[in-house]
């Protein structure tokens, strides 16, 4: 312990850590009324973390060359020692990615704190799920599987549907007219590089965002459930008598990502198959269409809706409609109140949005 | 029990479960970046004599390393490996000179492997082979 205080004062005369431990962990006060919803960034972080690790360990087998990504991702799961265990973490954690991304969209949503003042925080999350359905998309094809080569194929082709310029999108977007080897190298550059860097400064922007304005005061458990905003001057949330961040909210933190882990492991050691349907163990063949091609389950719901419009682009700007409806939310819903049950409208159509999501996936899952 | 030796056990507990949890991390990780040994470590590797000229050479790969048959003009055959005992180079056959230059940092060795000039501190190892029926069998 001594040696433990010696490295904190060295520390503390050099960077001043007394002040920011005290500004940013057991001074960082959070409401008191605070849940557990609030932790699903720190779920995402780890989520994205392992992602990284992962994908660094397969980047040292993989190969990503057409006639060799097949066979060096079957030499990972079947010679590397755990190397199966590596890509199935990394297969299943961009899944758990969307799922949770989508539980911290929706627990935001309910407890109105996309409002004002944190309108940016909503948009940066808005593009970091873009960006997660880009790595998703771009990751889907590096194995070289048929699966992997004609969901590429299907996703890719719905771009061409943009008036003039589509055909010429889907060729830049593919390197080529067809999904070809020219399609791996752009997409394992866009999954290695690109959107990790864009990512990775849209979460430091995220970050800014929510420790500028403050965290938001949940709705629930309090007299007022109202917006006090009142958008005159720049203020900061505090929450006076709240509960210090460390360790208290950390211990919640902590909890939370240790049940996301036993959730993550059981899916990995005991439902695999979930996530590697046969097509995904035969090599492309871009001549052979596989009957019943179908995207991963967080697109389904975009496929079912492409499939249900004659006109492509009616599906494809149906679709554009409704995320930019949902990317300009903090705009279009200014009304003060957060609670849910006492916002009727925004809770009819949050309900009906999420029952028609999953009913399309549903739906495009079994047609 | 007081609160300090409460505090104490319950630190020295997660600090257990933590070190556990992070072997249990690890040990897959690390197998997974540990070299491979190669599937064909006991492999022969065998190749025809008339491969190897008198005074020629024939380099080949032999358990993950590189090494070198040598036929010297007057008929004799020695396997060597060709991995420089200075800093790993391959080293050359010279035909013209009948012993072996690394071309890092100029070693020299002759035809049998040992060291003529430069900063090699061994000779070359031997490897074993047998040559019968026309063909040369390393390992």
């Amino acid at each position: 312990m001594k040696l433990l205080s010696n490295v904190v004062d060295w520390l503390e005369v050099r960077l001043g850590i007394n002040e920011l431990v005290e500004n940013y962990l057991t001074g960082y006060l959070l409401p008191r009324n605070i849940n557990f919803w609030y932790s699903m960034g720190s779920i995402l972080i780890t989520i994205f973390a392992v992602q990284v690790i992962t994908g660094a360990l397969l980047l040292v087998y993989y190969l990503p060359e057409a006639d060799k990504a097949f066979a060096s991702v079957t030499d990972i799961m079947n010679r590397v020692p755990f190397g199966w265990l590596i890509r199935t973490c990394h297969a299943v954690g961009s899944s758990m990615m969307v799922l949770f991304l989508l539980f911290h969209l929706l627990s935001v949503l309910f407890m109105g704190s996309y409002k004002s003042p944190r309108e940016l925080n909503w948009l940066t999350g808005f593009i970091l799920f873009t960006l997660v359905q880009g790595f998703c998309l771009t990751g889907y094809l590096l194995p070289w599987s048929q699966l992997s080569f004609w969901a590429t194929t299907v996703a890719t082709n719905s771009v061409g549907a943009i008036p003039y310029v589509g055909q010429f999108l889907v060729e830049f977007l593919r390197g080529g007219k067809l999904v070809s080897p020219a399609t791996l190298g752009r997409f394992y550059t866009l999954h290695i590089a690109v959107l990790p860097i864009l990512l990775v400064s849209i979460v430091g922007a995220h970050f800014f965002f929510l420790e500028r304005i403050g965290v938001s005061t949940p709705p629930f458990g309090t007299g007022e459930s109202k917006n006090r905003w009142q958008g005159d001057s720049f203020r900061y949330e505090g929450h006076p008598g709240g509960i210090p961040f460390f360790p208290n909210y950390l211990l919640q933190d902590m909890t939370s990502i240790a049940i996301y882990f036993a959730f993550f492991f059981a899916m990995i050691f005991f439902f695999p198959a979930i996530f590697f349907p046969k097509d995904a163990f035969i090599q492309a063949n871009p001549f052979l269409t596989p009957a019943h091609i179908k995207p991963e389950w967080y697109f389904l719901a975009n496929y079912q809706t492409l499939k249900l419009f004659p006109n492509e682009f009616i599906g494809l700007s149906i679709q554009g409609a409704a995320m930019t409806f949902l990317a300009l939310l903090p705009f279009i819903d200014r009304g003060k109140e957060k609670h849910p049950l006492k916002r009727p409208l925004f809770l009819a159509c949050a309900v009906g949005g999420i029952i028609l999501y999953i009913g399309l996936s549903i739906w495009g899952h079994y047609s | 029990m007081g609160n300090g030796n409460r505090r104490k056990f319950l630190i020295a507990s997660i600090g257990g479960i933590a070190t556990a949890a992070a072997a249990v991390l690890l040990y897959p990780v690390y197998n997974y970046l540990a070299p491979r040994r190669e599937a064909d470590n006991g492999a022969k590797v065998s190749f025809p004599e008339s491969e190897v000229p008198p005074g020629g050479a024939k380099f080949f790969q032999f358990r993950g390393e590189t090494g070198v048959i040598v036929r010297k003009r007057e008929g004799e055959l020695i396997a060597l490996s060709a991995v420089c005992t200075h800093l790993g180079c391959i080293v050359q056959w010279q035909s013209d000179k009948q012993d072996f230059l690394c071309p890092c940092h100029a070693g020299r060795y002759t035809a049998e492997g040992k060291v003529i000039s430069g900063p090699p501190p061994r000779a070359l190892s031997r490897l074993p082979f047998a040559a019968s029926n026309g063909t040369i069998t390393v390992g």
